[in-house]
């Protein structure tokens, strides 16, 4: 995740509180899907931005995982998501996502 | 106004070790950050030599020497992977090593920015002066070079950015102002490799095309910096100024900018330029960017890569005029992003991919080849970004099932057949949907493709003045110019009226013959009546109709028909000059005649190149002599050469059969006899079921589209004449048959038929007196090519000349017959009287 985002996430996690923040992924495959999830959630791992070091526990979802899509409306999904759903991995995105809050 | 089209590419990469320390911005960044770092300390490990980039497939690819399917056929990764020739040179451009490009940096100075250093020069001098595209007046531009410590003392007093060859500083690019940041030493380091890159890549489009520096009108440059000053930071043009180095002395330009849409954007403007008839030539083109040297070095570093990111790229295409072959930029089927298309990749394939075909009543699946972001999944894969292109497919295939336009299925089938591998350095612009242009432009001219899709997608965010994503996209088609023409000699579907004068069928097949020739598109209607002729004739004359079909017509002296068959051998059609009519009275100045009549119907309908056979009969070679001697004196004929194993012009029973030529040049008693055996061969004789009927008349300035059919035609017969008749209009045949004409003339048709008459009366009478035969010798060698009614006179002149010989009749007709050792002679002495060709 680059140094600008893990600032904002950062700032975001002050400002609302880490209970009221979750974050939605949108990356194209797993092991991205599984980066951005651990650094807003266990640390930044590269040790080069704003969440190194920093733990924030977010809770943190891909767009493609089930329970986020059943927070949509069919209609929305169908039209902004469900391509990429045909296009990308999702088991393999779900199983990183599931590996990183196991660790939680 | 025809659509503009692509007339030639140039795709140059430098292979610059040197810079990626010093200016990728991965490099420059971490010096920054993390000075001591391990990465740092490693990365001089990772570079490549000028040989193994050279080697590495995918940059072959880029420069035109490995074809992407061959590329596509080699195991990734490819790092470690090796052409087995490699080549600097290649069909669209080159391999640059950083010490060439250095000079080439200078060259392209023009404001005494960059210094060299003076050994440097004169070791590499040489090497520049030999590069086959390096024009003098860029030569002269390099100066001789300055001392080794003052070199040193400018890079240390005043901040000048480093050349480094080898590891050896060699020159400097100083700043162009003290305080102006954006002409700074960094800036313009950076500009001036983006210049001369560009520069390189304009002088490989100029020979790759074959067009004159001079003739190019415009030039958009379309790479991803900005020149300027701190009054106007992004003033430009790069392209003007690219234009001054590369000679285009009457062009000027400007920039196009959009991040990594950049070239996709400039295409569509100067191929609207184009169409426009604003200018004839433009050039857009894009040089290369060295902050993006060695960006993803970190992972490749990582993963004991090399560092695969050493080279610049470098493209230039021109978009001319419809030239009436090149492949076009249909400016009719342009997909864009738009304002409110949104960020959804789904909303982003659609607007690029899928609306603009929509709206042009295309789906996915007929566009043959998509080329989008074309980087090179060798660089980007161990990079975490994965495979680019692959994903592009993926997403574009997915759209297409949602869209119902195909079964999900068949979605990996999708990516193999309509995708392409990436194999262009990841440069920003460079390989955004322009890498293909030189390869799509030539398969699809070769016909191995028929179209493909550019799409270029720009990340406008990373400049901080808008959120939204951009791209655009254009097909590139085969050329469309001629058919065009030939549409537009006749748009309305033609009538054909059917007199059937003396019928002998039953006239069912009159009514029957209407409706088939409806069902094949064509518009025909019967012409009855005792006076039917004069009928046809008067609505010929009003426009009532276009062209006629009929029976038991009689036409003037000069004019033969063509008649066409399907050969039942291979099942393929086969035109007969002629079947009926008389083009001349002297029967091989008739065939000469029905072979060129014959090309003009096979023109017409559609044959660009008809290949002609003679049918192996009487009068055969004084025919084929006639047809040589035009062909030598610039008549454009092709012949077709025999089935059989001795080949040649003469077409055997076998020949007929199989329809070996596009057109059978005979007589017409011949012809006509043949016409009826392959149209009612099946049937039992009376009715004519299969084929085009007897043909159009054609000769001399005869003007009228007459077609005749025999009173024995059959329904399918009249229908297919209806269809022939209606192929003719609608081709504009009488125009065709004006310029074929012409074309033999120019040839000296005229000429050559009256010295073929005069042959006929004089030159093959016997010596005039009695010669004798010189002593008997074996005779083995046939001499083909001899007239029968020739073939005595031919044997006596030659004993008139001590040679003994004797005639015969061959397999495929007469022949002299000599010994061994004096046929060469033989075949002199009968050439030099005319006997044979």
């Amino acid at each position: 995740m680059d140094l600008e985002n893990q600032k904002r996430v950062k700032e975001f996690a002050e400002q609302y509180g880490a209970d009221n923040v979750v974050v939605l992924l949108g990356a194209a495959e797993g092991e991205a899907a599984g980066l951005a999830a651990e650094t807003v959630t266990l640390g930044d791992p590269t040790f080069a931005g704003p969440l190194a070091g920093v733990s924030l526990g977010l809770t943190c979802y891909h767009v493609c995982e089930p329970e986020v899509k059943a927070e949509f409306d069919p209609d929305v999904y169908d039209e902004q998501i469900s391509m990429m759903e045909m296009v990308l991995d999702v088991d393999d995105i779900c199983s990183e996502m599931n590996a990183i809050r196991d660790q939680l | 106004m025809s659509y503009s089209v692509i007339k030639g590419a140039g795709y140059i990469l430098v292979h610059v070790p040197g810079m990626v320390m010093h200016h990728g911005t991965t490099q420059t960044t971490e010096k920054v950050v993390n000075p001591g770092s391990d990465y740092l300390k490693e990365l001089p490990s990772h570079m490549r030599s000028y040989a193994d980039c050279v080697a590495y497939p995918p940059n072959q690819t880029y420069i035109g020497n490995l074809p992407i399917e061959e590329l596509a056929a080699i195991p990734e990764p490819w790092a470690d992977k090796k052409v087995e020739k490699p080549e600097r040179f290649g069909k669209f451009g080159e391999i640059m090593p950083e010490d060439e490009f250095i000079l080439l940096m200078q060259a392209c100075d023009v404001f005494d920015l960059v210094r060299l250093d003076k050994e440097f020069v004169a070791k590499t001098l040489p090497k520049l002066q030999k590069h086959p595209l390096m024009k003098q007046s860029i030569l002269d531009l390099i100066k001789e070079g300055d001392d080794a410590a003052d070199i040193k003392r400018t890079i240390e007093e005043e901040h000048a950015e480093s050349l480094i060859f080898e590891d050896k500083t060699v020159g400097y690019v100083k700043r162009a102002h003290d305080v102006d940041v954006n002409l700074s030493a960094h800036v313009m380091f950076e500009n001036l490799v983006s210049k001369a890159s560009e520069v390189l890549s304009v002088l490989h489009l100029l020979n790759n095309a074959g067009i004159d520096a001079a003739d190019v009108d415009y030039m958009i440059d379309c790479s991803e910096e900005a020149c300027g000053d701190m009054n106007q930071r992004g003033g430009g043009n790069f392209a003007k100024a690219a234009a001054e180095i590369a000679g285009l002395t009457n062009a000027t330009g400007s920039d196009t900018r959009g991040f990594c849409a950049g070239p996709s954007h400039a295409i569509v403007e100067a191929a609207s330029l184009v169409k426009a008839g604003t200018f004839k030539n433009v050039v857009v083109a894009g040089g290369g960017c060295t902050a993006k040297l060695g960006m993803n070095g970190k992972d490749h570093v990582k993963k004991g890569l090399p560092i695969l990111e050493d080279c610049l790229g470098g493209f230039a295409v021109l978009i001319s005029e419809n030239d009436g072959k090149s492949s076009e930029i249909n400016t009719e089927i342009v997909g864009r992003h738009r304002v409110g298309t949104g960020s959804a990749p789904q909303a982003v394939i659609g607007s690029l991919v899928t609306d603009p075909l929509a709206e042009a009543g295309m789906t996915i699946l007929d566009v043959d080849k998509y080329s989008p972001e074309m980087q090179n999944p060798d660089i980007t894969k161990p990079a975490g970004a994965g495979d680019v292109p692959e994903s592009n497919y993926k997403m574009i295939g997915a759209l297409g099932v949602k869209l119902g336009q195909m079964e999900r299925k068949d979605l990996p089938n999708f990516v193999k057949e309509h995708g392409l591998k990436g194999y262009a350095p990841t440069q920003g612009h460079i390989p955004s949907g322009v890498p293909y242009l030189g390869y799509a432009r030539e398969s699809i001219m070769a016909g191995e493709t028929k179209n493909a899709m550019i799409i270029g997608k720009g990340s406008l965010f990373l400049g901080r003045m808008t959120n939204l994503f951009d791209g655009i996209s254009f097909l590139v088609q085969a050329n469309t110019k001629k058919n065009k023409q030939k549409a537009a000699a006749s748009t309305k579907v033609p009538v054909i009226g059917i007199a059937a004068a003396g019928y002998e069928l039953d006239p069912q097949n009159l009514v029957d013959a209407v409706e088939f020739a409806a069902n094949k598109g064509c518009k025909a209607i019967v012409i009855d009546g005792e006076d039917c002729h004069a009928k046809m004739e008067a609505m010929l004359k009003s426009g009532e109709i276009d062209g006629a079909v009929t029976s038991h017509y009689p036409f003037p002296i000069g004019v033969s028909t063509v008649g066409r068959v399907i050969t039942p051998a291979l099942g393929k059609e086969m035109f007969i000059a002629c079947t009926t009519g008389t083009s001349s009275t002297d029967r091989a100045e008739a065939m000469v005649k029905n072979a060129i009549y014959g090309i003009i119907a096979a023109k017409a309908c559609g044959i660009e190149e008809p290949t002609v056979g003679i049918l192996n009969s009487d009068d055969s070679r004084r025919c084929e002599r006639a047809l040589l001697k035009l062909k030598e004196n610039g008549y454009p004929i092709t012949f077709a050469e025999s089935c059989r194993a001795d080949g040649g012009h003469m077409m055997r029973g076998n020949d007929v059969l199989r329809g070996t030529p596009d057109v059978l040049a005979c007589d017409p008693l011949t012809g006509n006899l043949m016409m009826k055996m392959f149209s009612s061969f099946n049937t039992g004789g009376n009715f004519e079921a299969s084929g085009f009927g007897y043909g159009p008349g054609i000769g001399g300035n005869y003007g009228k589209l007459i077609l005749i059919i025999s009173r024995a035609s059959g329904a399918p017969v009249i229908a297919n004449a209806v269809q022939y008749a209606s192929q003719l209009a609608q081709a504009g045949w009488l125009k065709i048959s004006g310029d074929e004409l012409r074309k033999a003339q120019q040839a000296g048709l005229n000429d050559v038929l009256e010295e073929m008459r005069s042959e006929g009366k004089n030159a093959f009478t016997k010596p005039a007196a009695k010669v004798k035969a010189p002593a008997k010798e074996t005779v083995t060698v046939d001499i083909h090519g001899v007239e029968v009614t020739d073939i005595d006179a031919a044997v006596e002149s030659l004993w008139e000349k001590g040679i003994y010989a004797e005639s015969g009749m061959g397999c495929t007709g007469p022949v002299v017959m000599v010994n061994e050792a004096k046929a060469e002679k033989a075949s002199a002495i009968l050439k030099e009287k005319g006997f044979i060709a």
